[in-house]
C-alpha cells in the first residue's frame, strides 16, 4: 500500500514539473514586448513571411483570440505531436529533432556504458587496496578530472588530439561524401566517436569510481568476505564475485540518477565537436533564433529526463526492497 | 555532532589545495586593475598579436588584451558565485527551516514545490529563459538563485527536523524558550558547517551554469565572462591563437571549478560520520 502511494507521489511531481515547462514555453513568447508572433517565430523569420502565411499562423496559434483559447490551441497542438515549424531547417520541428536524436542517444549510451564499467573496475581495485598509492593516486586524479566542466574537457582533447596531433577528425559524426560502406563506415564512425566519448568518460568516471570504492571498502570488513577467503576463493573471486557484486546496488542507482546530468553535458560536448545530435541543433536554434526548434528541443530533453528519473525510481524500488520500508 | 569547518579544512590536504587555487584566482581578480596594462574593452590596435611584454597573453580577434579580459572575467565569475551562494542558501534556510518548524499544510506545500523543482534540470529553464530575455547580470544571479535553492531547502528541513527533537532542545523548551531563541542558539550553530558546504555547492553550480550560458552565447553581451571568451575563441582553433586565448581561459574556469569541488568534497567528507570512520580506519592501516 505504502509503496504505491509513494510512487504515485513521485508521478505527481513529474506531472507538476512537466506542466511548469509547458507553461514557460507558452508564457515566455507572450511576455515579450511587441507582437507574440514575432516572439514565437523570431524577427528573422517574419522577413521572409508573406501576409497570407502570417494570417495562417495567427489563426493556427489563435493569437487573435483570448488567452484561454490560445492555451487550448497550444495544448491540442502538443497532443498531436505538433511542435511547430522550424523556419531555419524548413521542416517540422519534430522531424528535425527525430533526425538528430539517434546520434545523441548513441553518444550518451556509449559514454555511460564505458564510464560505468571503467569506474566499477577501478573502484573495486582501489577499494581493495585502500590507503595505498594506487588508491590515493586514482582518488585525486579522478576527482581532479571530475571537477572539469565537460565542454572544456572536450575542447582540450580537440586541441591536443585533433588540432595539434591530427590523430582524430575535428568535427562531425562521419566523413562527409566519403561513400564508405560496411566495416569502413563503422571504423569511420568510431574514429569520430573517440574524442567526444573520451571527454565524457573522463569527467564521468570519477563519480562511479568513488561510489564503488567507498562501498567496496565498507563491504570488505563483512563476514561473508572472511568466509569466502576461508573456503579458499581466489583473490580475484573475492574481489569481483563477492565484494564487487554486493557493491553494485548503489552503483546502479547512482548511474541512473546521473543520466539527466550526462544528457545535458552531452549537448555541450556535441557543440564542441559539431556532432550532429540534439546539442548541435540547440546551438543552431539559439544562434539563428529559431524559437520553435529551441522550445521543441528543450521540451524533448525535459520529457527524457523526467522519464529516466521515473524509471530509475521504479527500478530502484524493485531492486532493493528495503527502500519500500525506508520512508 | 560539532564540526568546525575551518579545522576540517586545515587538516585536509585536498581542501587546502582547493583553497589555495581559489585564493590565488580571487587575489588576481581583486588586483585586476593593478596588474593589467589595458582596460579589458580597450582596442589596442592589433588583432591576434602573440604574447609579448605589454600583452602577456596577446590580443584577441577584437584587438583586446586577453590577460586583462581574463582577470576581469574572474571578477564576474566570483561575483556571480558569491551572490548566488548567499542568496540561494538564504532561501534554502528560510523555506527549509520554516517548513520544519511550522509543519502542516505549509510544510507539505513547500516540499511539493521542492520536489517538483528538483525534477527538472535547472539548466533547461536557464537556456529557455535566457534565449528569450537575454538576462543582464542581476537577472542572471536572481534566476540562478531561484533555481538552486530547492535541494538545500530539503537538506535544511531534514536537519532542523532531527535537531528539534534533540534532548537539549526539549530541555530549552521546558525552560520556556521561544522558537526564535531555540533557532538562534541551538539550531543555527549546528547548521553552520552544513550551510558552508551548501554554499560551496551552489557557487560551483553557479560558476558552471554562468560559463555554460556564456558558451551558448545567451548571456549579457556587455559582460566579460570566461564562458563567452571560450565561445569566441573556439571559432579560431585553426590559428595558433588558441594557445594563449582558449587554453588559459578554459584552465582558469576549470581550476575554479576543481577548487570548489575539492573544498566541497572535503567538507562533506568531514560531515559524513561513515566516511570519517573509514578514513580513521584507513589511517590506522597505514600506520
Amino acid at each position: 500500500m505504502k509503496d504505491e502511494r509513494l510512487s504515485r507521489g513521485s508521478i505527481i511531481n513529474y506531472v507538476i514539473a512537466l506542466a511548469a515547462i509547458f507553461s514557460l514555453n507558452f508564457i515566455l513568447p507572450r511576455l515579450m514586448p511587441g507582437d507574440p508572433l514575432h516572439a514565437i517565430y523570431g524577427d528573422e523569420a517574419l522577413v521572409a513571411m508573406t501576409p497570407e502565411m502570417e494570417a495562417h499562423l495567427i489563426r493556427q496559434f489563435s493569437l487573435d483570440k483570448s488567452w484561454t483559447e490560445q492555451l487550448s490551441a497550444y495544448l491540442i497542438g502538443l497532443l498531436h505531436g505538433d511542435l511547430g515549424f522550424s523556419y531555419y531547417y524548413k521542416d517540422q520541428v519534430s522531424a528535425v529533432i527525430m533526425g538528430a536524436l539517434p546520434w545523441t542517444v548513441l553518444l550518451t549510451a556509449l559514454a555511460l556504458a564505458l564510464a560505468t564499467v571503467i569506474g566499477v573496475v577501478l573502484g573495486i581495485e582501489a577499494g581493495s587496496r585502500r590507503g595505498r598509492l594506487l588508491d590515493s593516486g586514482l582518488m585525486t586524479s579522478l576527482m581532479f578530472l571530475g571537477g572539469f566542466p565537460m565542454f572544456f574537457m572536450g575542447i582540450l582533447l580537440l586541441l591536443i588530439f585533433g588540432v595539434s596531433l591530427g590523430w582524430a577528425p575535428l568535427s562531425g559524426a562521419v566523413t562527409p561524401y566519403a561513400g564508405l560502406e560496411g566495416l569502413d563506415y563503422f571504423m569511420d564512425l568510431l574514429r569520430h566517436l573517440a574524442l567526444p566519448v573520451t571527454a565524457l568518460v573522463l569527467v564521468l568516471v570519477g563519480d562511479t569510481f568513488l561510489i564503488t570504492r567507498n562501498t567496496v571498502v565498507s563491504k570488505l570488513g563483512e563476514p561473508f568476505v572472511l568466509t569466502a577467503r576461508a573456503i579458499g576463493c581466489s583473490e580475484f573471486a573475492v574481489k569481483y564475485a563477492h565484494t564487487g557484486r554486493n557493491s553494485l546496488l548503489p552503483v546502479v542507482t547512482e548511474t541512473g540518477m546521473r543520466i539527466p546530468h550526462l544528457l545535458i553535458q552531452t549537448l555541450f560536448i556535441e557543440i564542441v565537436f559539431s556532432y550532429p545530435g540534439i546539442g548541435s541543433l540547440l546551438n543552431t536554434a539559439l544562434y539563428s533564433r529559431d524559437y520553435p526548434l529551441l522550445q521543441g528541443i528543450l521540451l524533448l530533453v525535459t520529457v527524457l529526463v523526467l522519464t529516466v528519473n521515473l524509471l530509475v525510481d521504479l527500478l530502484y524500488r524493485k531492486l532493493d526492497p528495503r527502500v519500500r520500508y525506508a520512508h | 555532532m560539532h564540526i568546525d569547518p575551518l579545522r576540517a579544512i586545515a587538516s585536509d590536504r585536498l581542501a587546502l589545495t582547493g583553497l589555495a587555487i581559489l585564493s590565488a584566482i580571487v587575489l588576481m581578480a581583486v588586483l585586476a586593475p593593478v596588474i593589467t596594462f589595458f582596460p579589458p574593452d580597450h582596442y589596442t590596435g592589433r588583432i591576434f598579436s602573440p604574447p609579448s611584454l605589454s600583452h602577456p597573453l596577446g590580443t584577441d580577434s577584437m584587438g583586446q588584451d586577453i590577460w586583462s579580459r581574463l582577470l576581469f572575467g574572474a571578477r564576474t565569475t566570483f561575483l556571480v558565485a558569491a551572490s548566488v551562494a548567499i542568496l540561494s542558501t538564504t532561501l534554502s534556510v528560510l523555506v527549509g527551516a520554516s517548513a520544519a518548524l511550522m509543519g502542516g499544510l505549509y510544510e507539505s506545500f513547500w516540499m511539493r514545490v521542492v520536489d517538483a523543482m528538483s525534477s527538472i534540470p535547472p539548466i533547461i529553464i536557464m537556456i529557455l529563459v535566457a534565449a528569450y530575455l537575454r538576462p543582464n547580470l542581476l537577472v542572471m544571479i536572481l534566476l540562478l538563485s531561484i533555481l538552486s535553492w530547492p535541494g538545500g531547502a530539503r537538506i535544511v528541513r531534514s536537519q532542523v527536523l532531527s535537531l528539534k527533537e534533540r534532548g537539549h532542545v526539549y530541555a530549552s523548551r521546558t525552560f520556556g524558550a521561544s522558537w526564535g531563541h531555540i533557532l538562534k542558539t541551538h539550531i543555527a550553530p549546528e547548521l553552520g558547517p552544513l550551510l558552508t558546504a551548501m554554499m560551496i555547492q551552489d557557487a560551483r553550480r553557479a560558476v558552471f551554469m554562468d560559463a555554460g550560458m556564456g558558451f551558448l552565447g545567451v548571456s549579457d553581451p556587455m559582460i566579460i565572462s570566461w564562458g563567452k571568451m571560450i565561445q569566441q575563441a573556439l571559432d579560431f582553433t585553426y590559428l595558433d591563437v588558441w594557445k594563449w586565448w582558449l587554453l588559459p581561459t578554459g584552465l582558469a574556469l576549470s581550476l575554479t571549478l576543481v577548487g570548489l569541488c575539492f573544498l566541497g568534497f572535503s567538507l562533506e567528507a568531514a560531515m559524513d560520520p561513515r566516511l570519517m570512520r573509514r578514513s580513521v580506519e584507513g589511517a590506522g592501516e597505514q600506520c
